[in-house]
């Protein structure tokens, strides 16, 4: 393996790195919005978001980004791989923070609220103030997890073309006949990536368990 | 579009045997996953750091790794070292190794939070080694993490759709001839969809089920 | 005797839970500067109708007036919007049965928060303000804490803090004490006999009789959704007027009986 083929991988490390960031970036609102909107019980979009939830969970990956890539087009929307990789890893980890969400939501004791209320706190103040800081605390190692999980889920661009780390390998392993040292420059990328994330979540749950326990 | 899903319907041999493979696969990897992650669990278990360290290692370095990647390996990159796989043993190897370290873990962390006095009633009535495992440790073990082992399961039967990458004629890898032969994206992959979401339903039905005989045991 | 409005007026106010009637037909005034205290059994509706009073709990009939003001419900019969609500809440302080602090914020933010976003006054003025209020309930010195650190009876006196922190007309306390650890209850007592002494509108639901026989100028006893009876304290505890209360309060003695 030359050093070129080196920075290829490189490039395919970059590639999945910003793909990830842009999946948790967008992943993280939008799972918040599904949580409210199935917590606020608002009558049609509750069940909505719960048979989106269900669907996408047991959707795997690799089947959704297909759909979208092959799919759309005949409804009129044309998708690049890139778009269709990112617009399918947004929908699936919207889905599981959705429900990290939604268990920091039904956590939150009811009279955390009710005294926000009996001060004269309006919904919008309330969130902000009140609800939001508690439970971004309590979702904070699920949405972690969650992450590592977006993170070991990018190869999957590579099914459509995204030259990420997989697809980077895959190629020189087809050019030099040597497919093992390049799989194991991706590895040696991904693993302490998704090391990291998991070592976070672990020291945030520790903190976390030391607080209540000082309670 | 009630033409494209006909065509579906037309092409339903393939389609089962695609689902067929799907299932059969994850079964056996559920199976052997769990059975394997229960011994890979008793070593990381164990006070004798010799065993749960590298026990320890392997684990984490698992559940870092992308389940594409190690399928890779070993499809494609195991041959150069001289073992040679076809699709569906690389898969169902790949998918049992993997899932085995995420149960080992489950089952690990589920031991943690167990209570102590009935390993010890055990201990105090003459169980040891594999025995104490498997008939006083690991029976409330599996039933008190079933639904995160349910979890689990499903996240086989979603990565058995990767498997499709390295050319296993699984649900995904159907449906996806089907479509690319006959045009008809939206139907095949909606199909494929809804049964993925169906076979999802069946597991947490199951677990459930478990869940009521812990119930009924607690 | 000149009568006065009364500070707060409940008129006709029933509530059901599904099918179990919880609240039938209550009718009361509260005077300024009077401590109500609201007692019975488990059950009887008194910590629901206190929570009616500023609509936690929405009331399926009759009235609630603050000052002439009706609450819930506008003058014009409609249900009032989240933010006509809460103009009026902003009138009343709450004090709750398990605290209810802001965890992520400190007792001094716990106790500047309201009326900084809320009522929108200067901070300087308000941590002022705040300040002396926890002088007031002796925690000046815990202001830098959070509340996981305090004991339930300086979580307790911080949550009164921060109720009075909006300068209320009114003030309910639900239970206050009830979850307290019995050496701690005498603490916040003490804050509230003090408020009540300087002239607080307070109503108190309470299962501690020597606070309500003290402080209290009028008790009213419910039991199973009404009001069976009401009157000065010297008046229920030494001559209960009906079978029932003579009952709770016989139930009530031979408790303490039990426990001493």
């Amino acid at each position: 393996m030359s050093l070129a083929d080196v920075l290829t991988i490189f490039h395919g490390a970059l590639t999945t790195l910003l793909l990830s960031v842009a999946g948790i970036a967008l992943g993280l609102p939008l799972g918040l919005g599904l949580a409210l909107l199935r917590w606020g019980k608002v009558p049609l979009l509750n069940p909505a978001v719960a048979v989106y939830v269900s669907l996408l969970r047991a959707t795997p990956l690799v089947t959704l980004v297909l759909l979208l890539f092959f799919a759309l087009p005949s409804a009129g929307i044309s998708l690049g791989p890139v778009t269709a990789g990112l617009l399918a890893l947004t929908l699936n980890t919207a889905a599981f923070n959705c429900e990290v969400w939604r268990a920091a939501l039904l956590d939150l004791p009811k009279d955390q609220i009710e005294a926000a209320q009996s001060v004269g706190m309006g919904r919008v103040l309330r969130f902000r103030r009140i609800v939001l800081p508690q439970i971004a605390r309590t979702a904070l190692p699920g949405l972690i997890n969650e992450m590592s999980l977006l993170i070991k889920l990018t190869p999957v661009l590579a099914v459509v073309g995204v030259v990420d780390i997989t697809r980077a390998a895959v190629r020189i392993g087809a050019q030099t006949y040597e497919p093992l040292p390049p799989f194991l420059v991706a590895l040696a990328i991904y693993v302490p990536i998704v090391f990291a994330l998991v070592s976070a979540q672990r020291w945030v749950e520790r903190r976390m368990a030391r607080r209540e326990a000082a309670a | 579009m009630m033409k494209d899903f006909a065509t579906v319907w037309s092409e339903r041999g393939l389609l089962l045997s695609g689902l067929g493979n799907t299932v059969l696969l994850s079964l056996l990897a559920a199976l052997a996953g769990l059975a394997l992650g229960a011994l890979l669990s008793m070593l990381l278990m164990s006070p004798k750091r010799a065993l749960a360290a590298p026990a320890k290692v392997f684990v984490d370095a698992a559940r870092c790794t992308p389940f594409l990647l190690f399928a890779y390996i070993v499809y494609y990159g195991l041959p150069s070292l001289g073992l040679q796989f076809d699709a569906w043993s690389a898969g169902l190897l790949a998918l049992t190794i993997y899932h085995a370290a995420y149960m080992a873990e489950i089952l690990r962390a589920a031991w943690v939070t167990q209570p102590r006095a009935p390993i010890e009633a055990g201990l105090a009535f003459g169980y040891s080694g594999f025995g104490l495992f498997r008939r006083v440790v690991l029976p409330p073990l599996a039933l008190s993490s079933a639904p995160v082992l349910g979890n689990q399961v499903i996240q086989i039967i979603k990565d058995s759709a990767f498997l499709t990458i390295i050319t296993l004629p699984e649900l995904t890898n159907a449906v996806n001839s089907i479509q690319s032969r006959h045009f008809i994206p939206f139907a095949a992959f909606v199909t494929a969809v809804l049964l993925y979401w169906a076979l999802c339903l069946v597991v947490e039905a199951g677990v459930s089920a478990v869940g009521r005989l812990a119930e009924a045991r607690r | 005797m000149p009568t006065l409005i009364p500070l707060l007026s409940i008129v006709s106010l029933s509530k059901s839970f599904g099918s179990l009637r919880v609240l039938e037909d209550i009718s009361f005034n509260v005077q300024r500067g009077e401590t109500v205290c609201l007692l019975g059994p488990s059950g009887s509706g008194k910590s629901t109708l206190l929570r009616c009073i500023n609509w936690l709990e929405r009331p399926d009939g009759g009235r609630v007036l603050l000052d002439s003001q009706p609450i819930g419900i506008t003058s014009g019969g409609l249900v009032m919007s989240d933010q006509q609500l809460a103009q009026v809440r902003t009138r009343i302080g709450m004090v709750f049965q398990q605290f209810a602090l802001w965890p992520h914020l400190t007792v001094l933010q716990n106790v500047m928060e309201a009326p900084v976003h809320v009522q929108r006054r200067p901070k300087d003025e308000v941590r002022a303000e705040a300040e002396a209020l926890l002088r007031r309930v002796g925690l000046h010195d815990k202001r830098d804490v959070f509340p996981a650190r305090l004991s339930g009876g300086q979580k307790q006196r911080v949550g009164i803090a921060r109720a009075l922190a909006m300068k209320p007309a009114l003030m309910l306390f639900d239970e206050p004490t009830s979850a307290l650890d019995p050496e701690l209850v005498g603490e916040v007592l003490a804050v509230m006999r003090d408020l009540a002494r300087e002239g607080m509108t307070m109503v108190v639901v309470t299962h501690e009789m020597a606070f309500a026989r003290e402080a209290a100028n009028r008790v009213v006893f419910m039991d199973r959704g009404v009001v069976v009876e009401a009157g000065t304290p010297e008046q229920f505890f030494s001559a209960p007027s009906t079978e029932r209360g003579r009952q709770f309060l016989q139930r009530y003695a031979e408790g303490r009986a039990v426990a001493a």
